[in-house]
């Protein structure tokens, strides 16, 4: 079944467990983990924020810090060493984005997450990078 | 697709579908406001100005008209007080007794703070307490310094300025109080940048004292009026008073309104659309600069004139409490005080709230007491130093001047010592309404998020930027009634969450009093610091 194998799949990920459990059936795609992308996508700071008015924390530090924070969880549920994106801007853009860029093969996501961030809801991310993505998109129910 | 639907229906939480429905007729009355009303005023007579702007300024007055009902019914009568401004006060002078006079206690604490003395590069937290206030105070020192102090002499007589600089003082307790708050129920995000404010200590604080229905009721409550409020106090209002500014020294602008409006609108855009974040630090610096060369020149103006010193001074203190002095007696010049003193330092409204939650400490009231100095710089120093040149020159109570309000009064005052002073005032003006105009833009998009998440934030921005020409547009009368009304009624549930949680900011108010008078809480040693260095 190799060949069916894919060489690149990315997953977005928004801290939601929805979009932490479309890691299992992206596994499924490849061959090994190294293959598995995972991207999260950090809005900007208003610049008015305290912490953009002084550029403290910067946005490498912001990205760092959700790196760690990601990697910590990620093997907590048993997935070490998976290559982790943090892009800074509008979700989609970025999602679609960073697909081009490293040529992903699939993308995989929920149809909607995280409450709290009320990003996902209604699942408008995920339908509109159904909608721009550069490769077939696997979206999870 | 119906099932679709009714799926959808079932999956979104009763209260979402309450708080959209809500978020729509807010909506569509403001979209009413600048896109139908012009539309049906134009059709009328496109070439006649007067047509396009009196319509927008008809329905702001219309709106008002309905608020006031709600928020000013007078207690005690024609003359009495609002039932808001009552609220405010109490709130100002309860936690300055509740808290033992801690605006005394603590001065001296908080500017040992603010220059450094106990900061610890460990603490959670983005900026210092000093980048913290900076940061708050570019949203609090705005064009109401330089202009609302010419409103409220105009409104309720020089005694009106006693009665700011009162609201100033009792203010820094209330102030410490939201702040401590907003410290002590943050919420530190994966990234390591700080959401706090009212939304999360009133919804947060309640919950721990088992109040979660109340807390989430009042923290709604809040986002909502903070949401429309940004609109009023943080944009209308500036975006008016920067055209009143700068037109007296430009009068060529003077019948260009729109012009003026669209070219506010565009600076603004281009800042939180566009996303010139580093512009944040040129505020964060500007501002600072405008408000030491304004507070200069004030000193100027009231060197020169030093002899009159002392009868401007006693003419603010009696008419005080001469109830004669006005129609609305000694009552109207101590509404008027506080309303105009809560509309510059923002003191009890909870919004500086989210700015200080930035600040990097382990100790929530350490922000609280750094807080505190915000209603002095701004209402007991800046907006005090206005009142004494506006009292000093003599212009407000000169007939042949008795047209001038607002940012002109302030200007035609400086001009009778520093003939281009008016200019100075213009470019300060303008600054200082671009900088709170951005701060306030990010308050109101806080408010925004926890009521409608992140997804929409576009609509709240240009929601936003159609209000700053529509606040160029309008006169003043409205889109100050506007702007007061929606800020005062932040303070309702705000006050009323500091108030539920009281005793326990007393607590750990006395806990790090006693702590810091012990001793053990010594300033962080050199050590420390060479880390940061690092």
């Amino acid at each position: 079944m190799s060949w069916l194998k894919k060489e690149s799949v990315l997953v977005p990920i928004d801290f939601s467990e929805l979009s932490y459990q479309a890691i299992a059936p992206a596994k499924e795609f490849v061959e090994s983990l190294s293959s598995l992308k995972l991207i999260h996508v950090l809005s900007p700071l208003h610049p008015a924020d305290p912490a953009a008015m002084w550029d403290s924390p910067s946005d490498d530090e912001r990205k760092q810090k959700v790196k760690k924070f990601m990697s910590e969880k990620l093997s907590e549920i048993g997935f070490d060493n998976i290559s982790i994106e943090v892009a800074i801007g509008e979700p989609t853009g970025q999602i679609v984005d960073y697909a081009a860029e490293i040529k992903a093969d699939l993308i995989v996501m929920p149809s909607h997450g995280y409450k709290g961030a009320k990003r996902f809801l209604l699942g408008s991310v995920a339908e509109r990078v159904v909608r721009l993505s550069p490769c077939p998109v696997l979206i999870l129910k | 697709m119906k099932q679709d639907l009714l799926r959808l229906r079932q999956y979104l939480p009763k209260k979402m579908i309450d708080l959209r429905t809500l978020g729509l007729i807010i909506l569509s009355l403001i979209l009413w406001d600048v896109v139908i009303s012009p539309r049906a005023a134009m059709a009328q007579d496109a070439a006649a100005p007067g047509g396009f702007l009196g319509g927008i300024e008809a329905f702001v007055q219309g709106i008002v008209d309905i608020l006031n009902l709600i928020f000013y019914f007078k207690i005690g009568g024609e003359n009495g007080f609002p039932f808001i401004v009552l609220w405010l006060v109490i709130g100002a002078v309860f936690f300055t007794f509740r808290l033992k006079f801690i605006n005394i206690r603590a001065f001296k604490h908080a500017i040992d703070v603010v220059r450094g003395k106990y900061d610890s590069a460990e603490d959670e937290g983005d900026v210092s307490h000093f980048q913290a206030l900076a940061a708050a105070l570019s949203g609090t020192v705005g064009i109401g310094n330089i202009a609302g102090v010419a409103i409220a002499i105009r409104l309720g007589g020089p005694g009106a300025a006693f009665w700011m600089t009162m609201a100033g003082f009792l203010g820094m307790s209330s102030k410490l109080a939201e702040c401590t708050l907003g410290q002590k129920y943050r919420v530190i995000k994966p990234d390591g940048t700080v959401g706090g404010g009212p939304m999360y200590y009133l919804s947060r604080g309640l919950s721990a004292m088992g109040m979660a229905k109340v807390g989430q009721g009042l923290a709604t409550m809040f986002a909502i009026f903070c949401a429309i409020g940004s609109l009023g106090i943080g944009n209308m209002f500036q975006a008016n008073q920067a055209f009143a500014a700068v037109s007296n020294v430009l009068p060529f602008l003077g019948s260009l309104s729109w012009l003026f409006g669209l070219i506010l609108a565009a600076i603004v855009g281009l800042v939180i659309i566009g996303g010139i974040e580093r512009i944040g630090a040129v505020a964060g610096f500007l501002v600072p600069a405008m408000a030491v060369i304004y507070a200069l020149a004030c000193f100027w103006v009231i060197l020169v004139s030093l002899p009159a010193l002392p009868s401007a001074i006693g003419t603010i203190i009696t008419t005080a409490f001469n109830p004669e002095a006005l129609a609305g007696g000694a009552i109207g010049a101590i509404v008027v005080g506080f309303q105009r003193a809560a509309f510059s330092n923002e003191a009890g409204l909870g919004s500086a709230a989210i700015a200080h939650s930035a600040a990097r400490t382990d100790e929530p009231v350490r922000e609280g007491i750094v807080a505190l100095l915000e209603p002095f710089i701004d209402t007991m120093f800046i907006c005090n130093l206005t009142a004494i040149v506006i009292v000093l020159t003599g212009v407000y109570a000169d007939p042949t001047a008795a047209d001038l309000d607002g940012a002109q009064l302030s200007a035609a005052s400086f001009a009778q010592v520093i003939s281009w002073f008016p200019y100075v005032i213009a470019v300060a003006g303008f600054l200082f309404a671009i900088s709170t105009m951005i701060s306030w833009s990010y308050y109101g998009q806080q408010a925004w998020t926890y009521l409608f998440g992140e997804s929409t934030i576009n609509t709240y921005k240009v929601i936003f930027l159609a209000c700053v020409f529509v606040g160029s547009v309008v006169n003043l009368g409205p889109v100050l009634d506007f702007s007061d009304i929606m800020a005062l009624a932040m303070s309702l549930p705000n006050l009323m969450g500091c108030f539920l949680m009281s005793g326990l900011i007393a607590r750990e108010l006395d806990s790090y009093m006693s702590r810091l008078k012990s001793g053990e809480m010594l300033p962080e040693s050199e050590p420390a610091r060479s880390v940061v260095l690092k």
